[in-house]
């Protein structure tokens, strides 16, 4: 992965191409993003319907759809993460971003579709510039991007809590609670919208010049530079996605609960970065595609939903929680093959690498 | 810079006493360091209730979970590394402490003994899968992190337990002058100018700066990076210990709060998270740094609602005049 130039001057092959040719030796279904995502997707609708066996209302229709509805926000998230991630990156702001974000929906209270479109408007244009901020700092004063951007997490909490005194104000916005409520087709509103979303981010990767170029300036930044693209614009644009994501899930949550707590983003911090890691996106940059991550996206919401229906204790539920997310990227850490298939050769070809 | 660098290892002649300064604490330190004297005067200059040595050793004490747990992320940073399980680890080892520790001596003894032993076990795994079975940092800590705080809330679901009096007293003891968080500070210190002399010490640097290039140097990466993440969690038990020692109790979340306040203040101590460039003392003065700045904020009349800006805006200036100063230290080199 380290020489990046045949990414730059294959003009023919589309970015989201160019990572799997590194990993040619497993050239199967298996190891495509399309087959990590059937893989990571597969294993969700499995363990929706193995917690039937456990607790008989979970593994209905009506169960596939309310985790739909509850891994929206943070499949929102993922792609942000993962946008700033496969540019060599961590954004570990999101928490305050969402928090920041929903305060504002809940502030400004949108009552019909345009206010609505307007607010997510504004809330987005908000988040994303205080995400330019932190991609400013990462590209022109070279601040390592987890400092700068755990810094503008602290800053942006801390201005959210000094603002508001502790006490959030507004209104719940029964506009935005109609994309939870409402449907179309039998299919609710939320899931249509994360799916157009979805295709979006799906082709901003892999069908546009951002997306190649993004997948460049991952791989090798040095090459990405010498070769004239504009790595640091495209750096301090990953940012302003990665913000604009989270505050956009802001405004989806402040639907979802019908208010906006100062913590109401904590919680996603970790999720994002185990969907990030679980669909097979490499934390040093240039390699994961948002498909897979949306799959891992799901899979952890399942996980979630169907594990807190099971009457065990807080702790086993998290030790399990735990040992999902370590067998995943061990299973995930090289194409989708079977942990057992991998571990064997796993074991004799790093200890070929290390005699060499 | 160089100085921190593993060629620094070889012993070389340096032009002024700055330059020995550095060479002994490494330049990011130097930066902590003046960092703090300048926060401390003016926190004595603000507020002059704070103007007893008591009150200087209560306020390390009160540093000494963070600053050991920090110490521990320095190993790891070092070798471009990554470890989310501190907080696991630290909420693990204060509700083993607040469950299973005796009375006495021989208690702080055992009590220490086992958080090592289940630091050294999360580090060892952590260590084995990322160095052996090669999965990124940051995935498979996060993973042992999400597991240990799991096997803390099974061991108390709630916060509560007690802590013997003992444990309670230790970082209150005072041997004449001295107290117990100096001390162990100044161990901590002496142990790391050894370490940086052993082949361990200076494969970190190397690791950190260029894992291939040291591969190929003939240096064993693997076990470099294993007993980094060994050693890391050790130190992350002994903070869970020490934290213990100060809240007397044991609350299974303990260890949250740690993870980012143990990054900021490795980062404000000057080590590189590209690796290969840093040190735990600048590591140590970081963390002081931290837990002074709430409390000078605090006396400066800042609402403690805005205090967090003051943290963030800190943590950013630091890394830039840290950055700003190799580069000084860079170009008079060359």
């Amino acid at each position: 992965m380290k020489g990046g130039i045949p990414v730059c001057s294959d003009r023919k092959l589309s970015p989201a191409e160019a990572p799997a040719t590194a990993r040619e030796s497993t050239p199967s279904f298996l190891s495509t993003d399309l087959g990590k995502s059937v893989v990571l997707i597969a294993l969700a609708l499995l363990m929706l319907f193995a917690g039937r066996l456990v607790s008989p209302s979970l593994g209905g229709l009506n169960q596939i759809s309310a985790v739909l509805v509850l891994s929206s926000f943070l499949i929102v998230v993922a792609f942000g993460q993962q946008m700033v991630v496969l540019i060599g990156g961590l954004d570990l702001s999101i928490p305050s971003m969402i928090t920041l974000g929903g305060l504002l929906a809940f502030a400004w209270t949108p009552h019909g579709v345009g206010e609505l479109l307007l607010v997510a408007l504004a809330v987005m244009a908000v988040t994303g510039a205080v995400g330019m901020i932190s991609g400013l700092g990462v590209t022109l004063l070279a601040i390592p991007p987890f400092i700068m951007t755990l810094s503008m997490g602290i800053i942006i909490y801390s201005a959210c809590l000094g603002a508001t005194r502790g006490t959030p104000r507004g209104q719940g916005s029964e506009t935005i609670e109609a994309l939870f409520s409402g449907r179309f087709l039998g299919i609710p509103l939320i899931i249509l919208l994360v799916a157009v979303l979805a295709a979006l981010a799906i082709l901003l990767q892999s069908r546009t010049t951002f997306g190649r170029f993004l997948y460049a300036t991952g791989t090798n930044r040095q090459a990405a530079y010498i070769a004239g693209l504009p790595v640091r614009r495209m750096t301090v644009a990953t940012y302003a996605c990665s913000g604009a994501a989270a505050g956009l899930c802001g405004l989806l949550l402040v639907g979802f609960s019908g208010g906006a707590t100062l913590t109401m983003g904590q919680s996603y911090l970790l999720p994002s970065i185990a969907a990030v890691v679980v669909g097979g996106t490499a934390i040093t940059g240039g390699r994961g595609s948002f498909l897979s991550v949306l799959a891992a996206a799901l899979l952890i919401t399942t996980f979630t939903t169907v594990i807190s229906s099971i009457q065990i204790e807080e702790g086993w539920r998290t030790i399990l929680y735990g040992a999902v997310v370590l067998i995943a990227i061990l299973a995930m850490r090289d194409g989708t093959t079977p942990l057992t298939w991998r571990l064997l050769p796993l074991l004799r070809g790093n200890k070929k690498q290390q005699s060499t | 810079m160089p100085q921190d660098s593993a060629i620094s290892a070889q012993p070389r002649t340096l032009p002024s006493s700055i330059g020995a300064i550095r060479a002994i604490f490494g330049s990011g330190a130097v930066i902590a360091a003046i960092l703090y004297l300048v926060m401390f005067v003016l926190y004595l200059a603000l507020l002059p209730g704070a103007r007893s040595y008591s009150h200087f050793q209560d306020q390390l004490a009160n540093s000494l979970p963070l600053a050991l747990a920090a110490v521990g992320g320095t190993f790891v940073v070092l070798t471009r590394g990554f470890d989310l399980s501190v907080a696991g680890v630290v909420s693990l080892a204060n509700v083993l402490v607040a469950t299973y520790s005796m009375k006495g001596t021989t208690g702080i003894l055992l009590a220490a003994l086992m958080v090592c032993a289940v630091g050294l076990v999360v580090g060892a795994v952590n260590g084995i899968l990322i160095a052996y079975l090669r999965l990124q940092p940051i995935a498979c800590t996060l993973a042992t992190m999400i597991i240990t705080s799991g096997i803390a809330l099974l061991i108390m679901d709630a916060p509560g337990g007690n802590v013997p009096s003992a444990i309670g007293n230790l970082l209150f003891e005072r041997f004449g002058p001295l107290s117990m968080p100096m001390i162990t500070v100044g161990v901590v210190i002496l142990l790391w100018a050894v370490i940086r002399r052993t082949d361990w010490g200076v494969g970190l640097y190397a690791v950190g700066a260029d894992e291939t290039a040291s591969r190929l140097a003939g240096i064993a990466t693997a076990s470099v990076k294993v007993r980094a993440y060994c050693v890391a969690g050790m130190f992350y038990g002994l903070a869970g210990l020490a934290l213990s020692s100060i809240t007397v109790s044991g609350d299974p979340t303990a260890g949250n709060s740690f993870l980012l306040q143990v990054f900021a203040a490795i980062a404000i101590g000057g080590t590189s998270f590209a690796g290969g460039r840093g040190g735990v003392v600048g590591t140590i003065l970081g963390a002081l740094v931290l837990m002074l700045v709430q409390k000078l904020l605090f006396s400066l009349g800042v609402s403690s609602f805005y205090t967090g800006i003051g943290q963030g805006v800190l943590m950013i200036a630091a890394v830039l005049v840290g950055a700003f100063s190799a580069h000084i230290a860079k170009s008079n080199n060359t």
